[in-house]
């Protein structure tokens, strides 16, 4: 039994990362679009709440039917779920580095480019870091329902644990995500704190 | 510095390794799937326990998947190569035909109609008909004696009914029941999963629910079966259902699962849902025991 | 048949399924703000329970909710109770943590101005504290609003009803008609929701500390 255990918690893991991943470097794309082009901030902004606002199972039960089953398609879920916090955070942070230092950049002949790269980015990272780490957390919850559209993961132990009425297995896949949960959210949150230390 | 640098190192491989862990498969292997209820469960258990033993192919079992439906959209789309499907629910829900009685022609018609439209095969029944039933709990069986569907209909609106979701959206469900029986149940129908229908009826939050004739917890919950006198539900004679494809690349396959022809009866399926249903015995040990008494005995 | 059809002739399920839905959330939402506003309150006055508090509340919310749906289904049992108590123990910290944040953050200027008038403790909390937190709170009853706008749709599966009921039998039996007939209605219901309380947001941010809110 700890076999399939242990399957299921890589299994979860990888879905997780790929999706995090994946939706980090859009969503950092995205908010750097935001802040860049001004007519189209509020639209991206707009679009990454909706996505959030659409019940998490409506989302999912759409994009089975165009996607198929199967962990692609709990990827994909998983993505267009974790933009808001990442697409928010990258736009306010962009937005809240001083004028000053914009100004001094562009006084030192900086391009767009390498303002961006080598003073809005860098100071904005705390932020950035932040909507990951909310993308992150909220993953793994959200990952448990990609048993219902025949992804992997540890919704497959908890779903036959309810189904079965068995406390056991709900709990054995349900602990690790937990756990999971509570220590990325702590161990990044530690991160986040020196980022800002260091960006001060 | 050097903490940050480490931990996110640390993460990134944590991330990378799972990925590279759950990546590595892919190579000769066939999908077994399976609807979301145990017997279903177990008759995957058991195809996938048999392929092991008598062949060196490796299995990956993807039980639990969903319903009808989404097992039907797996197999046909080559997510799964192997499941267990019932003649009528291939007859009705799949191929949305009219209702065939008698079981020898409901088996023909499907494995037919299956092989032209989509490229599979249906293997030998197992020789069970799990057929859909209504049952109702003891205290309404004790109060109206009903024993047909057509006793029920009489006195269906004191009864409040509850079926899972998949009963809802088939050619041989709740539509075509209640109006076949001009049934007429206490306000609106309870939808829930389908492992929760029986609790609920041992709660009393319903009274009639669509049971499988082979369901463990029957017994357990001492419900009265009614017999379908209108002959509304076809027969459901359970047989193993594969890809054509698949057939091709592994021909051994269709002997090997015609191995459990009329092995399992009414009888012998219902003790099997006991054991996992109402005694909680795990799947892997209930299918292995079986095997090992009736089928492998060498 | 196309959608359209679908709809009208399901019209009376899906009616039903929306009020049930929003029953279930209406109730939960009810409960919650009547535990977590008075318990925020409580907490900006005993600050040193208030980490620990918070933390629970947070650690419930990394609970997904098919795991919550479990517990309560293999402790109550099923039907609208073990629904509601799900909902309501995920609806509590989204609001908690804004009404403790949300009034200890209130400036000091005010609350030291108020005692330097002759207010208790009490008048200050209603008459300072609290209309001046009140955006803040609300922020949190809409998150929470809209949160379980979408756990609410899991409810089905323990015979909650709801929309969700709708989007499981599409899912069981691989429907878009259904499928989609359950995931609009949820996802405009909860837009409107959304849209709603956040205007009441705006409306009680006092005059003078109006401010951009993403």
């Amino acid at each position: 039994m700890s076999g399939a255990l242990l399957e299921g918690i890589l299994e979860h893991m990888a879905i997780v990362s790929i999706a995090v991943l994946i939706s980090s470097v859009l969503g950092i794309i995205m908010g750097i679009i935001a802040y860049w082009v001004r007519f189209l901030d509020s639209v991206i902004l707009w679009v990454s709440e909706v996505l959030q606002t659409i019940p998490s199972l409506a989302l999912l039960a759409l994009l089975m039917i165009i996607f198929g089953l199967g962990d692609i398609t709990m990827i994909v879920g998983l993505v267009l779920y974790a933009l808001l916090p990442i697409v928010r955070n990258t736009y306010t942070g962009l937005k809240n580095v001083s004028p000053h230092l914009k100004d001094a950049a562009r006084g030192m002949g900086m391009s767009k480019m390498q303002r961006l790269f080598k003073v809005e980015i860098p100071l904005s990272f705390p932020l950035i870091f932040s909507g990951i780490k909310i993308a992150l957390v909220n993953s793994l919850s959200v990952a448990v329902m990609g048993v219902l559209i025949g992804a992997n993961g540890l919704g497959t132990i908890i779903y036959r644990g309810i189904q079965s009425r068995n406390m056991m297995n709900i709990l054995m896949g349900a602990i690790p995500v937990v756990i999971m949960a509570l220590v990325f959210d702590f161990g990044m949150s530690k991160i986040e704190k020196k980022l800002i230390k260091r960006t001060k | 510095m050097k903490l940050k640098n480490f931990m996110g190192l640390a993460i990134a491989l944590v991330f990378l390794l799972s990925i590279a862990l759950t990546g590595c498969s892919g190579g000769d292997k066939i999908v077994i799937g399976s609807k979301d209820f145990s017997e279903n469960i177990l008759l995957g258990e058991i195809f996938s326990q048999l392929i092991e033993a008598k062949t060196d192919i490796k299995v990956e079992r993807k039980l639990n998947l969903g319903g009808t439906f989404v097992c039907f959209e797996a197999i046909k789309n080559g997510q799964i190569d192997i499941y267990p499907e019932y003649t009528g629910t291939g007859l009705t829900a799949q191929l949305k035909m009219d209702v065939i009685g008698e079981p020898d022609e409901a088996y023909r018609v499907v494995a037919e109609e299956f092989n032209k439209q989509f490229d599979i095969k249906w293997l030998s029944p197992l020789g069970f008909n799990n057929t859909y039933t209504l049952a109702v709990n003891d205290k309404v069986y004790q109060q109206y004696g009903v024993e047909t569907f057509s006793d029920l209909a009489k006195i269906s609106e004191n009864l409040v009914f509850g079926a899972e979701h998949e009963f809802f959206d088939r050619q041989d469900g709740y539509e075509g029941l209640v109006e076949k029986y001009s049934l007429k149940f206490k306000g609106e129908p309870k939808k829930m999963n389908v492992s929760l229908k029986y609790q609920a009826i041992g709660n009393g939050d319903m009274d009639v629910t669509d049971a499988f004739a082979t369901d463990g917890a029957i017994k357990q919950y001492n419900l009265k079966v009614l017999t379908d006198d209108l002959g509304f539900f076809p027969p459901y004679y359970a047989a193993p259902i594969i890809r054509n494809a698949t057939l091709e690349r592994y021909p051994e396959l269709e002997d090997i699962l015609n191995a459990l022809a009329n092995v399992i009866d009414d009888a012998a399926m219902t003790d099997l849902n006991y054991k996992v249903d109402v005694e909680g015995k795990d799947v892997a040990k209930v299918a292995k025991e079986f095997l090992n008494e009736k089928v492998l005995l060498d | 048949m196309s959608f359209i059809e679908f709809v009208s002739k399901n019209y009376n399920e899906i009616l039903k399924s929306l009020v049930r839905h929003i029953e279930l959330v209406g109730i939960s939402i009810l409960i919650g703000i009547l535990i977590s506003i008075p318990l925020g309150i409580f907490l900006t006055r005993h600050k040193r329970v208030a980490g620990p508090v918070l933390a629970l509340a947070g650690t419930i919310q990394t609970i997904p909710g098919l795991v919550m749906l479990g517990f309560a289904l293999v402790l109550i049992g099923i039907g609208m109770l073990p629904a509601i108590i799900v909902l309501t123990l995920y609806a509590i910290l989204p609001i908690l943590r804004n009404t403790y944040t949300g009034i200890t953050e209130v400036d000091k200027s005010y609350t030291e101005a108020s005692r330097g008038i002759g207010m208790t403790n009490m008048q200050t909390l209603f008459k300072v504290e609290i209309p001046i937190a009140l955006p803040t709170i609300i922020t949190g009853i809409r998150l929470s609003t809209v949160y379980i706008v979408s756990w609410a749709t899991l409810a089905g599966l323990i015979g909650a009803g709801g929309l969700g009921d709708l989007i499981w039998t599409g899912l069981s039996t691989y429907n878009t008609k259904y499928i989609l007939a359950g995931a609009v209605p949820s996802a405009i219901l909860a837009f409107i929701l959304n849209g709603l309380i956040g205007l009441l947001e705006r409306i009680l941010t006092p005059r003078g500390l109006r401010r951009s809110r993403i």
